[in-house]
């Protein structure tokens, strides 16, 4: 049996004819039949776009034409662009707003509902449900809350004869504002990931733990914690490359402003190949943004590799 | 027998196939701004029956469908001002057939050989280019020929709220309100107004908005000959004149004379309910506010609204920022009938500028500015003006609504505080001519 198991290579014989053994693994070209569908949007939709990015990035060229190779040109007029560097800096800031909070949020939400009450259900489907919203929906939303003088926060302030921070125009707050609205979107995912990390460690450790005496602090510091370590990374990052295209919240929130401090890369890149029509430079931010993910998703694999060698 | 039926039937429904094609209209994408009221005024072809931009037009619309069975247009709405869609469609080749564009837009699309020249079309349908008016035939034309048919002349304005003027004491003896002639008479008026009413005397839409400063900041740079378009390659606006423009309305932020956290809908409500004294916003908004004026109980029943151009601060020429909208035809292969029907559409728009004009617009057509029928709508008598006042930018300069967010965003900095003056003005300056120089 284990050497058929091994050797797969020969089709049984029909009935009175030998034929030719058949191997099943060798290369054979009609199974390129099987791939060519995913090849070719993966070509068309994936490949090519990437490439004639990078080709556009290096072309002084608008939405309707293409015109002269100008080499690193775009790249040194983004580099000299306050408002890219600016949305650059927008992105991480963003970035930094959100992501510890979603983690630490998430992990809060699955902490308090894991378990199996009727309430706990309730609330958990609670939480998710914001996730499914569109960005539209949930900017609309967060525009009812943060717009001044007739706006959810404004009211509450004005019963007690105060006036509301503008999360949408001051300065300091419109990114937190974003913030708050894509962390009310988000929180979703990471307190689903962290719940069926929790559930999945092994009751027994926590009936050892009981029968040593050990407080909740304790249990929670040292067995839940460390057992969705893992989960941890994963929903960090996992946040990081979503919160990296940040585009919907700022546009129909913000517009960008004021004065491009909660622009981010993407609609960096959209204002100036689509609204100024300079999709040469719009092409090398892209380019930017593309290696600014790279990096995060080869933290990811570092990070995830690392856990292997060691698990 | 019954033969002969079946076969008759066959026939008949061959010939009701075949005969088919000729009797179903032509169809017309148009695409527009303008917003969308089709709870109100979805079914709507009774035009006198319409306000607003949105009513007016929509109510237009219904109307060329029902009038004329053998077009059936289909329209798309787009959020102002729709040119990322539009752009978006033209790169992909799915631009509608018709769509309203600015004249400050215009040569954007017609530069790239987009737009269809119009002359020849306008001609065979009886509209000729001399019934427009000078503002409107100049917006419209770009290389000697007109790209869109002019459906208005549109500028921004002061919209009063009469019955805080007079709390404020800032109305003459005739009961026209006492507007400022400098921009020191302007702060002066604008403390007076807040002493006495404690309210503040603008109402403007600050929130993360461009178009507003830049509109404020070209009108008084005009009222300053300041010609910072001598080149419409290169902008000059690090200059002196700019700096008096944007510390004026810095000072109306400092001092808070104006609202300061309000988006575009915002303000027009806060307007509306009494907010502040002068709401800055465009002619479109004059048969809105005229409408809640002519309403028992609101803010603006109580002591009338008035609306005037932008008073005259500075000793220059005696003009205002202003634009218009127009309908554009994409270039693309079509029938003679497709052809027809476009003419049609223009034609029917050429002949309904009136009802138009009744949004608080300045009209496209001469005769309509001279009927009676225009001079007696409410308000026109201390708005026509601006029909001698208005003045776009130079038509050769490009990328104009681009233009508009840079300046206004180095604006909307230097006022609120977050840049120095003369730091957002070079950079302002800079900025639109990297852009200019880069199309």
């Amino acid at each position: 049996m284990d050497d058929r198991r091994a050797t797969p290579r020969t089709a049984l014989p029909a009935a009175g004819a030998r034929t030719a053994s058949v191997d099943i693994y060798a290369p054979q070209w009609r199974n390129f039949i099987f791939v060519a569908p995913f090849l070719f949007f993966f070509t068309t939709l994936l490949l090519v776009p990437l490439f004639w990015g990078m080709w556009l990035s290096f072309h002084k060229a608008d939405t309707f034409s293409s015109g002269n190779f100008v080499g690193f040109g775009n790249y040194i007029r983004l580099f000299h662009d306050k408002v890219f560097l600016q949305s650059v800096w927008n992105t991480f800031y963003f970035v930094l707003l959100t992501v510890p909070t979603l983690a630490l949020i998430g992990l809060f939400l699955a902490l308090c509902l894991n378990r199996r009450t009727r309430t706990a259900a309730v609330l958990r489907t609670l939480f998710f449900s914001s996730s499914v919203l569109s960005v539209t929906i949930v900017t609309l939303i967060w525009r009812i809350v943060f717009i001044p003088n007739v706006g959810l926060l404004s009211t509450i302030y004005g019963w007690f004869g105060a006036t509301a921070p503008a999360f949408i125009s001051d300065p300091s707050l419109a990114m937190i504002g974003i913030a708050i609205a894509t962390v009310w979107w988000c929180i979703g995912l990471p307190m689903m990931l962290f719940l069926s990390a929790l559930q999945q460690i092994p009751q027994d450790i926590y009936e050892a733990a009981a029968l040593d005496n050990a407080n909740r602090w304790q249990t929670l510091r040292s067995i839940t914690l460390p057992s969705i370590k893992r989960t941890f990374v994963l929903v960090v990052i996992v946040q990081i490359v979503l919160q990296f295209q940040l585009f919907g919240q700022a546009w129909l929130m913000t517009r960008g402003g004021p004065n491009n401090l909660t622009k981010p890369i993407v609609l960096y890149i959209y204002d100036t190949a689509f609204r100024r029509w300079d999709l040469g430079m719009g092409a090398a931010a892209s380019e930017v943004l593309f290696v600014l993910i790279l990096m995060a998703a080869m933290a990811q694999y570092l990070v995830t590799r690392n856990k292997a060698g060691q698990a | 027998m019954k033969m002969k039926k079946v076969l008759f039937a066959a026939v008949s429904a061959g010939v009701l196939m075949l005969a088919s094609p000729s009797l179903a209209a032509t169809e017309l994408t148009v695409q527009r701004f303008f917003g969308a009221c089709d709870a109100d005024f979805g079914t709507n072809t009774d035009v006198a029956k319409a306000v607003g931009e949105c009513g007016i037009i929509t109510s237009l619309i219904n109307k060329f469908n029902a009038d004329n069975p053998d077009v059936h247009v289909s329209v798309s709405t787009v959020e102002w001002p729709g040119y990322d869609q539009l752009t978006a469609q033209f790169a992909s080749g799915e631009a509608p057939d018709i769509v309203t564009i600015h004249e400050s837009a215009l040569s954007d699309y017609q530069s790239k050989g987009l737009l269809m020249p119009l002359d020849d079309l306008l001609k065979s349908v009886g509209v000729t280019p001399d019934s427009f008016t000078d503002a409107a035939r100049n917006g419209a034309t770009k290389d000697g020929k007109i790209y869109g048919l002019p459906i208005d002349s549109w500028t921004m304005l002061y919209h009063i709220n009469m019955d805080l003027f007079k709390q404020a004491g800032l109305v003459n003896a005739d009961g026209t309100p006492i507007l400022p002639t400098s921009p020191e008479e302007l702060l002066a008026q604008a403390e007076q107004f807040k002493q006495k009413t404690g309210k503040p005397y603008f109402v403007q839409n600050l929130a993360n908005e461009t178009a507003l400063y830049t509109r404020n900041l070209y009108t008084y740079l005009f009222q300053q000959n300041s010609d910072f378009f001598a080149d419409p390659k290169h902008v000059k606006l690090n200059t002196p004149e700019a700096k008096k423009v944007v510390e004026m309305y810095k000072a109306i932020f400092d001092k808070d004379y104006t609202t300061k956290d309000l988006d575009y809908g915002g303000a027009i409500n806060a307007f509306l309910a009494g907010g502040g004294g002068v709401q800055l916003n465009g002619t479109w908004v004059v048969g809105d506010n005229n409408a809640q004026s002519e309403t028992k109980g609101t803010a603006l029943n109580k002591g009338g609204y008035a609306v005037y151009p932008y008073p005259q601060l500075f000793a220059g020429a005696h003009a205002q920022y202003a634009d218009g909208h127009t309908w554009a035809v994409s270039q693309k292969d079509r029938t003679p009938e497709q052809t027809a029907a476009i003419g049609k559409f223009l034609k029917f728009f050429a002949d309904h500028d009136f009802d138009w004009s009744r949004t608080g617009h300045l009209p496209a057509y001469k005769a309509i500015i001279a009927s009676d029928a225009f001079k007696a709508l409410p308000h026109r008598n201390t708005i026509a003006a601006v029909a001698d006042l208005g003045r776009p930018l130079p038509s050769a300069v490009q990328r104009q609504f681009a233009i508009q967010d840079i300046v206004g965003e180095e604006m909307s900095a230097a006022i609120t505080g977050q840049k120095d003056v003369d730091a957002a003005l070079a950079d302002m300056e800079s900025r639109v001519n990297e852009l200019l120089a880069n199309i």
